[in-house]
């Protein structure tokens, strides 16, 4: 019981979802913001893709940002990966296109946020469609070895490796927010402006031990 | 007063079995008790008997904990100082059904008995669940029944106006009859079985009685001056009273049916079994009758009972005859007392409809419970909830008003945070409480914590961080903010954390706790922040304790408890087998013999019961106040709106809710265009369309009658009218298969059952349903099975006489509705075929006129492109909050200069093209606009469906299609007239151009091309452009942002979203939101349900959260007054396919445009990354990136 007591400040990420049309993504997303105890799911309002985690007993708060529906809106998907702080990639694993995509979504990625170490997780859905299969895991394992990002195979629809893949992005973005925290170097508005917050936490967490 | 201090003592009492020991040796006023004693002392107490038959079913029950709902009595149960507590146990007779509210961890149970409406504890152990399959759906409906009449949330008049709440008991009834094959009153096992008749005939009395009594309420409703609530009381009575009739029902059947097949049973089932019959008629016919005719006279029922039980012993061998005589005794011995209770105690049903529960099983404001803090944690829940919540939103109020001084923030933070703490106590003590996995609640009530803390911290950072250039003790705006941000963030967590707490205590049934008061919260406090391990540990670990104390494992010689102190009491009572949880009149805890004050009180126990059915009214009265503030929408409605809209948020709200109604309404007015007017189009659907259809059979119909309930009318029905009673009330229906909400909305059925919703004969079918039907049906069934199901439905009809013709009359009009106005020739042909034939042969023979019409219809249907009348679900919000414009009124004059359209005329004859920054950025905007909203208008209700837009590139969502494209194309535009310049200026130029451009259309709520130009304006490869962007005036830049606010996609656009909410038309809203809503609506709702019955509906809630968002889509449909430039419009678009083409040859649109701008403004060198990006090899091929982009695939569609 007194671990539950232990005050700890909660990190707030966005996360963009990715992919192009069709690969099921919005599934991925509503799976893991689903929340069980609600009978039947409402998008239209405010925290519809906020979701409370715990990742590795650290309280993570995340924003989904999933383009789902607006894939067509091609000149937004700037604003949202501008907003993101870690991207979730994700194609069929039984559409080939959907897998070649990522690599321009990569890149225009790493040119917006203007960073090659940018965490990502490339996530090959519907795994549970083996059958029609036509990226061979072999080939995604490669990419992800060259482009340093961790892949899952998962199935949205028996919600196999969906927290996983979330989760891992949140290691990385716990990972990085701690190295970077002392830097100031970020151009991102909305990046600085965390970074101020959680100095100001981290001190007042300080004064809370002293008291 | 007295009477409100014992209440309280006693609730924090514990229960005293025991004491019935100590009141036989004092030597008990009469030798009833004292013979009773005895009796328990050597049956080692009465619970001892059956518990020990039912120690496997409590370890199974405390595994798996499953809240059942109705218990039925196996044993008689009376207490032998019944009197003394009046409010507290109920006596039990064996084969009492009960209605369970919450059940106490020590194994008793507040429920309510169906017999005679009594209330109060009845130990569990003497009862087993009770859920025949043959009254599942009976059960269910009581319940549903019992939960809405006490609803206080749903509008009485709405509610009552139209029968359908009826419609589950009857349902219930029906599926009774049906399952055990009794349904025609010549039915086989009628015929064989005398008794069996009876009470089928019984049971339909009383029904028939109910709808009377509806249809009475319903009268009622128009006069002035009636009381609903006696009614309302009335039918509670009588929906148990035909429960009760249907249990009776079903046992005579179970036995005709069992003494069919060989007995092969146990004994202790022969002792139910026989105890049942007995019960029951032929032999106690008399009695039996007496009861109909008296519900409440219980003294004759307990008769009936000793009847039974004098015989039973006998019959049941030796299982507990002594317990059988010891209850034989008490009955007729306490009669008259128990007559009494059970009388006071009806007036408390009337008092608990006020009360505002969320379920029946979580807060009722029973006879136990008064408006002092209450022992049920449900209530206490509840409780510190809307403290809690009343603390923070005067709190939210406060500051959204205006900055607050210093003290006052500090005294508000205390006191929010000093409740929160209250609150988190009781999660914890729910948690500690069960053993069942916890982690989601565990980790609400972490997050819960946090967010509290969170609060205190920001608050304390505030209060000891005064701004230096502020006043000081005033909190700056800023600071309000950050306050407001952690205080709504408590308010969302709490709410999580509430509803999953009560979920737990659903799950594990309500129980008692008794909390102490003070000092023992979660302290927050602002001094002292130390975290409050120490103090939260103490009744953490006294909890668990006391949950360590299972009911089963109390010690075997319990009989021979004599009490010395109190806390032995106190810790025995809880631990030995059931103690009995009445409420002993004592005045502190700490009395050692409450028993002993229990009987001298007797004498003044009969006031207690009024005390008592008094005070819950005030406490329940007092609990509707929490109910009034929708609480999970603090967060979401009010916060916005008050950065944006200084007037009443509430009303605004309101008045728009209102105005979408009214404008859905018209929408699903189908097919007449005189009808849009109609706010209480209820009848329209009926009445006008068919009206047109001139039917001569429509005199047949009461039509002048807005509610055709042939069930309702049923006035002149006398009771002993069975057979008239049985055609109407037992028709076939699938009403059963019905799955509703809590405020009444169907929101899953089979496909019989929804289309007997669309084509119900009692009032006329919900507008909301009836066009989300229409728009959303191929989508969970084909256009054939449509039709066979309401082809059924005309024929099933037809055995209902009485309701035969308003039910044929709305079939053929949803067939009309259909084929006029929601015909989609390319996937309903398939239907037509099958629409003519009924039309020419079932509906000509019934009704000619509306067959030959029919017939016509469908015959044109495929002739003509389009629909032939035009539809009225996508112009729905054409009549409502658009501010009317009449047509007369000038339209502006174009922001256009002789010279500029010159320059226009000029290029259109082949001559050079102006420049975009020669034109008024307002008349560009009002261009953009018209165009855009020719586009948008364009957008039909079935693109938008099942995800239509994003599937084979959109070929089947042309417009949505179109829309996007323009989108995109105006953003790259944008971004395109930026980069053509060379020098710096000019670039700064056309960057305050677009930005006034985009003011423009904010002005004009042209939420789309806003997005579309605050997209490129924050574009990467307009953004880096520092230079250029150092020659853009701080003030264009301010402009930019706050634009750059409106259409934030953060927070799922929230600030958008509020925006939309309270516009008025014209406006253009970002497509894109829709159909990101609809996605989501469409995977994150399953396509079905599971029904209470077991049975796969159709999700239909699904369906109309769809056709929801559609409608509001369709609310902005409507065209600007805006004079149009042809030749301005004309050379927009050519300058977008310009920059488009231009594209197509480069594929990637935004590589491009990055290229282009590294041109204009290289990278510069120190602006290279953080240390930590690698080696400079890796940057540089990151700058590069682009190059690898353009061979890439092409971009996403």
């Amino acid at each position: 019981m007194p671990s539950k007591f232990s005050y700890q400040p909660c990190r707030e990420f966005n996360v963009v979802v990715l992919g192009a049309g069709g690969v099921g993504k919005s599934c991925l997303t509503a799976q893991f913001v689903y929340n069980e105890w609600i009978e039947s799911y409402d998008p239209t309002i405010e925290d519809s893709y906020r979701t409370q985690k715990s990742v590795d007993g650290r309280q993570v708060v995340l924003e989904i940002l999933d383009t789902a529906g607006t894939e067509q809106f091609v000149a937004m998907r700037d604003l949202y990966m501008k907003t993101g702080h870690g991207f979730l990639l994700v194609f069929s694993i039984c559409s080939k296109a959907s897998f070649e995509e990522l690599e321009t979504l990569r890149d225009d990625i790493i040119r917006i946020k203007d960073d090659e170490n940018i965490p990502i997780v490339i996530v090959g859905n519907k795994a549970d469609l083996e059958e029609q299969r036509a990226v061979d895991r072999a080939k995604a394992f490669s990419v992800s070895r060259g482009w340093g990002a961790p892949y899952y195979e998962a199935s949205a629809r028996t919600r196999t490796n969906v927290d996983e893949a979330f989760i891992d992005l949140c290691r990385q973005m716990l990972r990085r927010d701690d190295t970077h925290d002392d830097l100031h170097d970020d151009p991102s508005s909305q990046r600085a402006e965390d970074a101020t917050k959680r100095h100001r936490r981290r001190k007042r967490k300080d004064r809370c031990t002293i008291l | 007063m007295l009477n409100q201090q014992d209440m309280r003592a006693s609730l924090q009492v514990a229960p005293l079995t025991i004491q019935k020991t100590r009141t036989g040796t004092r030597g008990g006023p009469s030798e009833r008790t004292e013979s009773t004693s005895r009796c328990s002392d050597t049956q080692m107490t009465p619970p001892a008997t059956p518990n020990r038959l039912q120690e496997d079913r409590n370890a199974s029950l405390k595994n798996a904990p499953v809240f059942y709902n109705f218990l039925r009595a196996i044993y008689p149960f009376q207490l032998d100082h019944g009197a003394s507590d009046a409010s507290v146990t109920l006596p039990l007779d064996e084969g009492d059904v009960i209605l369970v509210h919450s059940i106490h961890t020590n194994g008793w149970a507040d429920g309510t008995l169906l017999a005679n409406s009594a209330r109060g504890w009845l130990p569990t152990n003497y009862c087993e669940p009770y859920e025949p399959e043959e009254m599942r759906s009976l059960l269910k409906a009581l319940l549903n029944f019992w939960d809405l009449m006490r609803s206080p949330s749903i509008n009485d008049s709405e509610m009552f106006g139209n029968q359908e709440f009826m419609k589950g008991i009857i349902a219930g009834v029906r599926y009774l009859l049906e399952r055990t094959q009794c349904l025609a009153k010549d039915a086989l096992p009628l015929q064989r079985h005398e008794g069996l008749r009876r009470s089928r005939r019984a049971l339909l009395a009383e029904l028939s009685s109910l709808v009377r009594t509806a249809k009475r309420l319903q009268n009622a409703q128009r006069m002035i001056g009636t009381d609903v609530n006696d009614i309302v009381d009335e039918m509670i009575l009588k929906a148990f009273e035909i429960t009760t009739k249907g249990v009776r029902f079903l046992d005579v059947w179970e036995d005709d049916r069992r003494s069919r097949v060989a007995p092969a049973v146990t004994v202790m089932n022969t002792l139910l079994e026989e105890t049942y019959v007995l019960l029951t008629p032929p032999a106690d016919s008399a009695v039996f009758d007496a009861i109909q005719a008296h519900p409440v006279d219980v003294g004759a029922r307990a008769n009936a009972n000793g009847n039974a039980s004098d015989r039973s012993p006998s019959a049941a061998g030796e299982v507990a005859p002594d317990l059988i005589r010891h209850s034989n005794r008490l009955s007729s011995g306490r009669q008259q007392s128990t007559n009494v209770r059970r009388l006071s105690q009806n007036s408390l049903v009337q008092a608990n409809r006020f009360s505002s529960s969320i379920s029946h099983r979580l807060s009722l404001a029973g006879p136990s419970c008064s408006s002092q803090p209450c022992n049920l944690v449900s209530e206490r829940l509840n409780t510190c909830h809307d403290t809690f919540l009343s603390h923070l939103g005067s709190f939210i109020g406060r500051l959204q008003l205006q900055s607050q001084s210093r003290p006052s923030l500090a005294v508000a933070i205390r006191q929010s945070a000093t409740s929160g703490g209250e609150l988190l106590l009781v999660v914890d003590v729910v948690c500690a409480h069960t053993s069942i996995s916890l982690d989601a609640l565990e980790q609400a009530r972490d997050t819960m914590y946090n967010r509290i803390q969170d609060l205190v911290h920001t608050a304390r950072d505030i209060l000891t961080n005064p701004e230096p250039e502020m006043e000081e003790d005033v909190i700056v705006p800023h600071d309000n903010g950050r306050l407001l941000w952690a205080a709504t963030g408590c308010v969302k967590a709490t709410g999580e954390c509430v509803a999953k707490t009560r979920w737990v205590i659903e799950r594990i049934g309500d129980f008692e706790f008794e909390f102490e008061n003070g000092g023992l919260g979660i302290d927050f406090g602002l001094s002292g922040f130390a975290i409050p391990d120490d103090k939260t540990e103490a009744p953490a670990a006294e909890l668990t304790s006391i949950a360590e104390y299972p009911m089963s494992e109390a010690p075997t010689d319990s009989t021979a408890v004599s009490v010395t102190s109190s806390a032995d009491t106190h810790a025995r009572s809880l631990s030995i087998d059931k103690p009995l949880p009445e409420i002993p009149r004592a005045n502190s805890p700490v009395s050692g013999r409450p028993a002993l004050r229990a009987s001298h009180r007797s004498p003044h126990s009969q006031p207690c019961p009024i005390d008592n059915s008094a005070s819950s009214v005030v406490s329940s009265v007092s609990s509707l106040r929490p109910d009034l503030p929708p609480l999970p929408k603090i967060s979401t409605s009010s916060l916005p709106a008050e950065n944006y809209s200084p007037t009443d948020q509430s009303a605004m709200q309101d008045t728009d809710f209102r105005a979408f109604r009214s404008e859905s309404m018209t929408a699903s007015s189908s097919g007449s265009a005189s009808t849009y007017l109609s706010r209480d189009s209820e009848s329209s659907l009926m009445s006008q369309t068919s009206t047109r259809a001139t039917t001569p059979e429509m005199t047949q119909a009461p039509k002048n009658q807005p509610s055709l309930s042939n069930l309702s009318t049923t006035d002149s029905l006398a009771p002993t009218d069975d057979d008239e009673v049985e055609s109407k009330l037992l028709a076939k229906t699938y009403a059963h298969e019905l799955m509703f909400n809590s405020e009444g909305q169907v929101i899953g059925g089979s496909l019989p059952a929804l289309v007997e919703r669309l084509t119900t004969h009692e009032s006329t079918p919900d507008a909301v349903f009836v066009s989300t039907f229409y728009l959303t049906f191929r989508l969970f069934c084909t256009p054939v099975t449509l039709t066979e199901a309401l082809i059924d439905r005309f024929e099933y009809v037809g055995e209902a006489a009485h309701i035969a013709a308003p039910v044929r009359l709305r079939t053929y009009n949803v067939f009309k509705g259909w084929l006029e106005s929601h015909w989609r020739d390319e996937t309903d042909r398939e239907a037509l075929a099958l629409i003519k034939e009924f039309a020419e042969f079932k509906l000509t023979a019934v009704l000619p006129t509306a067959g030959s019409r029919l017939l016509d219809l469908a015959n044109k249907v495929s002739s003509i492109d389009g629909t032939l009348v035009p539809r009225l679900v996508s112009s729905m919000g054409k009549t409502g909050t658009s501010t009317f414009v009449p047509a007369e009124t000038s339209l502006p004059a174009p922001a256009i200069s002789r010279s500029q359209a010159n320059a226009l005329a000029n290029w259109k004859l082949g001559g050079s093209s102006p420049s975009i920054l020669d034109f008024d950025p307002l008349e560009i905007a009002r261009q953009l606009t018209i165009k855009q909203m020719a586009l948008f208008c364009a957008v039909t209700p079935e693109e938008l469906l099942g995800s239509k837009w994003t599937k084979l590139g959109g070929v089947g969502a042309p417009n949505v299609k179109a829309m996007s494209t323009f989108t995109t194309g105006l953003t790259n535009l944008v971004v395109d007239t930026i980069l053509q310049f060379e020098e710096v200026k000019k670039r700064a130029t056309a960057i305050k151009y677009w930005i006034k451009v985009a003011n423009q259309c904010s002005q004009l709520h042209n939420y789309d091309a806003l997005m579309a130009i605050t997209c490129a304006l924050s574009n990467t490869s307009i953004q880096r452009l520092k230079m250029t962007w150092d020659f853009v005036p701080v003030k264009r830049k301010e402009m930019l942002k706050s634009l750059q606010e409106a259409v934030d996609i953060r927070q799922n656009f929230k600030t958008l979203r509020s925006k939309l909410q309270n516009q008025v038309t014209p406006c253009l809203p970002f497509l894109g939101m829709y159909l990101t809503d609809l996605t989501f609506v469409d995977v994150g709702n399953p396509a079905t349900k599971t029904s209470d019955t077991g049975l796969t509906v159709v999700n239909f809630d699904k369906h109309t959260r769809t056709a929801r968002i559609i409608g509001e889509l369709q609310r902005f449909q409507i065209p600007y007054r805006l004079a149009e430039l042809p030749d301005l419009q004309a050379w927009l678009t050519a300058q977008i396919d310009r920059v488009r083409e231009k594209e197509n040859a480069g594929s990637n649109a935004q590589a491009t445009h990055y290229r282009k701008s590294l041109l204009l403004e290289p990278r510069e060198t120190q602006q290279l990354r953080t240390p930590i990006e690698g080696p400079s090899s890796a940057a540089s091929s990151s700058m590069f990136s682009w190059i690898r982009s353009n061979t890439g695939v092409s971009a996403q569609v």
